[in-house]
């Protein structure tokens, strides 16, 4: 009988259903892989599973009893741990201290026993394969690969019967991903289960003994290892609620795709913006990107695989990469945004809340927040008539809906808002509007209206880049797509020639790797 | 006006607390509203009020921006401006580098918290200790008087126009208007406003944020500076230790007059109020003779009352949610802080 | 497979000695700048004073001095681990003195005086934490406003007059009973400095101090009790504040409205100095102690190279703007 036992699980944020009735049973000493793009609602899932979320309708049965997780120890004590992408850690507190964070074992004086904890670790380090010697670094000397190690050795010391890894290898190397499937197959084979979450199609059948294929918060399958072949797998990620796996090779349905306004000119002639061998550190190696004006260019990519990155460093945010980076065939060096909008270059970040909005300010100051030269008057005085009749103008040309420009951005809805940033972007003159998930957690209807107006800046001449972890999303606005992946151009397609299956078979790294 | 963050609720909260303030101090004795002991009131106010303006833009600017050095930065200016009287320099240019040596001792703090990213407390917390003993070395701890010098230079501290202050007619309200201006109605202003509501977007939508900050504390400098000077004017002396409470009393006239600790909102317009109200409680204590360690006691409360108040207000629940907290710390289960 | 352990990356060929000690708060690089600075300043001191430095009354007052702030320093240190801060120390200090000296005043004992101090400093040292942990007013905001407020109360407890009625037995006690070369009162502080270390270094509860600096959140997951120990570390700053102000009292024996006025910047430049961070999680007593050596050094060398007094707040501030500065990485845009 399967250890844990999700049934119907159903989770909600604010009117966006996350997960949609989700069952998933997890075995001890099998891996069952979790497969599907980024928000699909796997992290959701694993939320509820480790207690950090409560759904709002489905039943935990932990070994057969029904469980309800209040807090993330209620579910640790039944033996659940997760290892996170990016590792939760103390970083100035030594890998020792790390494992036994909260849970230090201690004599009745409350002296820590260091010897004690170290061997309670001992045996799970040799099965690590990590050496004593790292226990008394500081965590911040490793790196995130040994990070995560440190992180499976706290949940091995808290005997966890189920260990959750939410996209471990997104950010490790090859030998450090080797390495934790050869971790992973032994911990199943002591008899733990193993949920393992990923993009990577082809990861999955070095490690699992099952996979269930989650989208759009729905289970689409669920097979054993061996039962479902690479293309259905793929063809299943790729599709679409309730849409049948989608063998045409013209990709998905394109409707709002407008002809360019380079029609006829030889196609998408001279590039207006163009990296070469750009590289930064830890980042992205060697990238180029060559993009002309008139049409949209896709840059799809798993998080992390350094495309946000290359914006930023063109948008002059992030500092000291090495490489040429032309606009208009001229050399730039931007070293703050503020550069960059001078020079003509947009960029829409990918976080709302974090990176976008001014909450607390009223939708005009959102609007035109990068544009204030142009309202700007003799003294440094604002035109705050012209101000708010370019907020009024926006709000109509963007159909953004709210009570009035003064009204705070914070009270419209996450739709809204998104469209009063791409619009904050939209009304500048500019030469290359970058836009990264530009749609990101926003309903359908909004989506739609976004990617139409995204046409329609391309149409006007506008180099336009979006940068999507959303395949229908990139298929759908682009006329061309880039794919990166672990840092690196992973390939690049023309309207005619991409297809779903391509594209993300590139991202991932599939087999059938087209570029 | 919200456009132009500008929140009018605290303001008029603000005037009624003056109004009472200043009725409840003359219902016990009428003499306080005497024109000799007004005018004290708007001299005391002034000075602190001209500092308040410029640490209002400090920690609008976000990003734990306060600055502690704007009474050691009053004094040392004021003593170097004395030195110079003494030394026989025309007023006009010893007032003039007094302001410059404003600007600059802001500007080394504009660099240390821009350039370096030390944390602002622990700059001008470094500041503040330099730049009195500076104030104390330049003058051997001693007061300089300057009760001898040009009626036209002491007239900056004690003349009148049109039977009101100088320094209040002629410094004090120009210079509101122009921080009104700077802050509600320019590009710098609403720069700021965004800088300090969010500091990423704000960057990514090629402020320069860094920039800014930089600015506020030059002016914090300069405007402490010129409240050293005034004060120097009105006392005749330069004392090195003229402007102890300053630090203090401008954060909490700032708080008061409805300016978040944590940036992107509030108004000088608020601050000015604030200053009034602070101004009539400071005064209303010390005509009855009460010591003026009180008033600064009494700002204390002031200052925190409003902080919890708000903070009771904004999370919800008010008390309950206090008293839930205790309960909690006292049995403590983690997992509920989130 | 990193099977080859010597040609692993993290191998490190591991002292045996170095593995023994590993847990004793040893100087680290920090520590070490900060010892070569301290036997620099004291051999500039020594020469240019002609050996003032170490006449014994001299000595005796350095120590005196540094334990007074030392004792408060260790709170202080604990306060800033945790991600907090407290300014309001110095006027703590005067209003725990002023408290205890009124008792004095009353001819209490001073075994019953002594428990005064203690109780008065941990008392308020408890309700800045009420005003900072459930009130949620930031730190900076929440002790600048008892900064004034507990100073109003020195006005109002001692109603602006000196409270000289301390008995000389706190001299005796603190001062010229001695252990060794040090006076009792240095001897007191080294023990709480070496108990404290002992307690953040290897004790369950001071790894947690360390860890809710490092991490609040994952603290908060991880089961820490992460307000508890926030409310400990304010209420340990006023007790060793009170027991700060019972040694002051022993080094000059009255009580005036401004007693401990400026303390506070003294004891958190020790602490900033000594290298504990001011966003928490990082720094060691340790560090503290060579940091208020260093304060008091200053200080005391300004009065012996005849310089004057006024000298030590401009050195004092630049040396913390330099030390800080030079320790803060320049990693902005990120």
């Amino acid at each position: 009988m399967a250890f844990v036992e999700l049934t119907g699980i159903v989770k909600n944020f604010g009117g966006v259903r996350a997960l949609k009735g989700v069952d998933l049973s997890v075995e001890l000493g099998r891996t069952h892989a979790l497969l599907g793009e980024n928000g699909a609602g796997k992290s959701t899932l694993i939320r509820i599973l480790t207690g950090a979320h409560r759904p709002d309708a489905g039943d935990i049965r932990i070994d057969g009893t029904p469980r309800t997780f209040r807090r993330p120890q209620d579910a640790q004590a039944l033996g659940i741990a997760a290892v996170y992408q990016e590792p939760m850690v103390y970083p100035h507190l030594s890998v020792l201290e790390n494992i036994f964070a909260g849970r230090e074992i201690a004599n009745s004086f409350g002296v820590v026993q260091h010897a004690a904890m170290r061997r309670k670790v001992a045996p799970w380090l040799d099965r690590l394969n990590m050496p004593a010697a790292l226990l008394e670094r500081p965590m911040s000397s490793l790196t995130l690969g040994w990070q995560q190690l440190v992180m499976i050795a706290q949940a091995l010391v808290q005997n966890a019967r189920v260990i959750i890894f939410d996209e471990p290898t997104s950010i490790l190397s090859q030998a450090e991903t080797d390495r934790l499937f050869a971790i992973i197959g032994r911990l199943r084979a002591d008899g733990r289960g193993v949920v393992y979450i990923t993009h990577r199609l082809d990861e999955v059948p070095r490690i699992a003994d099952r996979v269930t294929v989650l989208t759009d918060g729905r289970v689409r399958g669920s097979y054993p290892i061996g039962k479902a072949s690479h293309e259905h797998l793929l063809s299943l990620m790729a599709g679409r609620a309730g849409q049948e796996p989608v063998p045409d090779t013209h990709g998905l349905p394109r409707p709002h795709r407008a002809p360019l306004a380079a029609a006829g000119k030889p196609a998408f002639s001279p590039p207006v913006l163009e990296v070469r061998g750009l590289t930064l550190e830890g980042r992205f190696r060697d990238v180029s990107w060559s993009i002309p004006a008139g049409c949209v260019t896709g840059i799809y990519g798993l998080v992390g695989s350094g495309r946000s990155e290359v914006a930023l460093s063109v948008f002059g945010f992030l500092r000291g990469a090495r490489g040429v980076m032309l606009l208009e065939g001229k050399p730039i060096a931007p070293r703050a945004p503020a550069e960059a909008i001078r020079l003509g270059i947009g960029y829409l970040p990918e976080d709302r809340k974090l990176q976008g909005i001014f909450a607390s300010k009223p939708l005009e100051s959102n609007l035109t927040a990068n544009a204030l030269g142009r309202f700007t008057r003799p003294l440094g005085r604002l035109d705050f008539s012209a101000l708010a009749a370019a907020a009024r103008q926006a709000m109509a040309a963007y159909n953004i809906k709210a009570r009035g420009e003064a009204s705070p951005i914070a009270a419209l809805s996450g739709g809204n808002q998104q469209k009063g940033l791409f619009a904050r972007w939209a009304a500048r003159a500019l030469k290359v509007l970058i836009l990264d998930e530009p749609t990101r957690g926003i309903d359908v209807q909004t989506k739609d209206e976004i990617h139409r107006f995204v046409r329609g800046l391309a149409v006007q001449g506008l180099a336009v880049i979006v940068i999507s972890s959303d395949l229908p999303e990139v298929l759908a606005v682009s006329d061309r797509v880039i794919v990166m992946r672990q840092g690196r151009v992973a390939g690049e397609w023309s309207a005619e020639a991409m297809t779903a299956e391509a594209i993300l078979g590139a991202a991932i790294g599939a087999r059938s790797e087209a570029a | 006006m919200s456009g132009r963050g500008f929140e009018p609720t605290r303001i008029l909260l603000l005037l009624a607390f003056f109004v009472l303030g200043l009725g409840g101090f003359a219902l016990g004795d009428v003499g306080i509203l005497s024109k000799a002991n007004l005018t004290s009131m708007a001299v005391f106010a002034v000075e602190i009020g001209i500092v308040a303006l410029g640490q209002t833009l400090v920690i609008c600017g976000g990003d734990g921006g306060i600055d502690l050095s704007v009474g050691a930065i009053a004094a040392l200016a004021q003593v170097l401006l004395g030195l110079l009287l003494v030394a026989h320099m025309p007023w006009p240019l010893a007032v003039l580098i007094a302001l410059a040596s404003g600007a600059a001792m802001g500007g080394v703090n504009a660099l240390a918290v821009t350039r370096f990213t030390i944390p602002p407390i622990i700059v001008t917390l470094a500041t503040m200790f330099a730049f009195n003993g500076l104030a104390l070395v330049f003058t051997g701890g001693i007061n300089i008087d300057l009760t001898a010098m040009q009626p036209s230079f002491l007239a900056l501290g004690q003349g009148s126009v049109l039977g009101l202050p100088l320094q209040l007619v002629a410094v004090y309200l120009p210079l509101l208007l122009v921080f009104v201006f700077l802050q509600h109605f320019s590009r710098f202003g609403r720069a700021l406003y965004l800088a300090g509501a969010n500091e990423l977007a704000a960057r990514l939508a090629g402020i320069r944020t860094a920039e800014l900050r930089g600015w506020t504390y030059v002016i914090s400098g300069l405007l402490s500076s010129l409240a050293g000077v005034i004060g120097a004017a009105r006392l005749g002396t330069a004392r090195p230790d003229a402007a102890e409470q300053m630090n203090l009393v401008s954060i909490a006239i700032v708080v008061l007059g409805g300016t978040g600790i944590f940036g992107g909102d509030g108004s000088v317009i608020g601050t000015a109020v604030a200053t009034a109200v602070i101004a009539v409680v400071d005064y209303g204590l010390s005509y009855n003779n009460i010591n003026p360690i009180y008033q600064a006691g009494v700002m204390g409360i002031i200052l925190i009352a409003l902080v919890l108040a708000e903070n009771m207000v904004r999370g919800r629940g008010g008390l309950r949610r206090l008293w839930s907290h205790w309960a909690r710390a006292a049995s403590e289960d983690p997992s509920q802080g989130s | 497979m990193p099977s080859d352990a010597s040609a692993h990356p993290l191998a490190q060929p591991g002292g045996r000695v170095r593995r023994i000690f590993r847990h004793l708060p040893l100087p680290g690089e920090r520590e070490g700048g900060l010892l070569a600075t301290l036997v620099v300043l004291s051999v500039l001191i020594a020469f240019g004073s002609h050996g003032a430095l170490f006449t014994p009354v001299n000595m005796d007052n350095l120590l005196v001095s540094a334990a007074i702030t030392a004792i408060p320093a260790i709170g202080m240190t604990v306060v800033i681990l945790t991600g907090g801060i407290d300014v309001s120390t110095g006027s703590m200090l005067g209003l725990v003195a002023a408290i205890g000296g009124l008792a004095f005043e009353a001819h209490w004992g001073l075994a019953a005086v002594v428990p005064v101090f203690c109780l008065t400093g941990a008392g308020l040292g408890l309700i800045n934490a009420a005003l900072i942990i459930p009130g949620r007013v930031p730190p900076v905001i929440a002790t600048l406003g008892t900064l004034s407020i507990f100073r109003m109360l020195v006005f109002l407890v001692t109603g602006s007059n000196w409270i000289t009625e301390i008995p000389p037995s706190l001299t005796t006690i603190f001062i010229v009973t001695r252990i060794g070369p040090l006076p009792m009162a240095s001897v007191i502080a080294l023990l709480m400095l070496a108990l404290a270390a002992f307690l953040l270094a290897r004790f369950r509860v001071g790894r947690h101090v360390y860890a809710i600096g490092n991490n609040e959140e994952a603290a908060r997951l991880a089961g820490i009790r992460v307000r508890r120990i926030k409310l400990y570390a304010y209420v340990l700053l006023g007790l060793l504040t009170g027991i700060a102000a019972l040694m002051t009292l022993g080094q000059s024996p009255m009580v005036q409205t401004s007693t401990g006025e400026g303390f506070e910047l003294k004891v958190i430049a020790a602490v900033v100095l000594g290298g504990t961070e001011l966003s928490g999680g990082r720094g060691t007593i340790l560090g503290t102690l060579l940091g208020t050596l260093i304060v008091e050094l200053v200080g005391d060398g300004v009065v012996l190279l005849h310089i004057q007094p006024f000298w030590s707040g401009v050195l004092l501030g630049a040396i913390i703007l330099f030390s800080v500065g030079a320790a803060w990485r320049p990693a902005r845009s990120d």
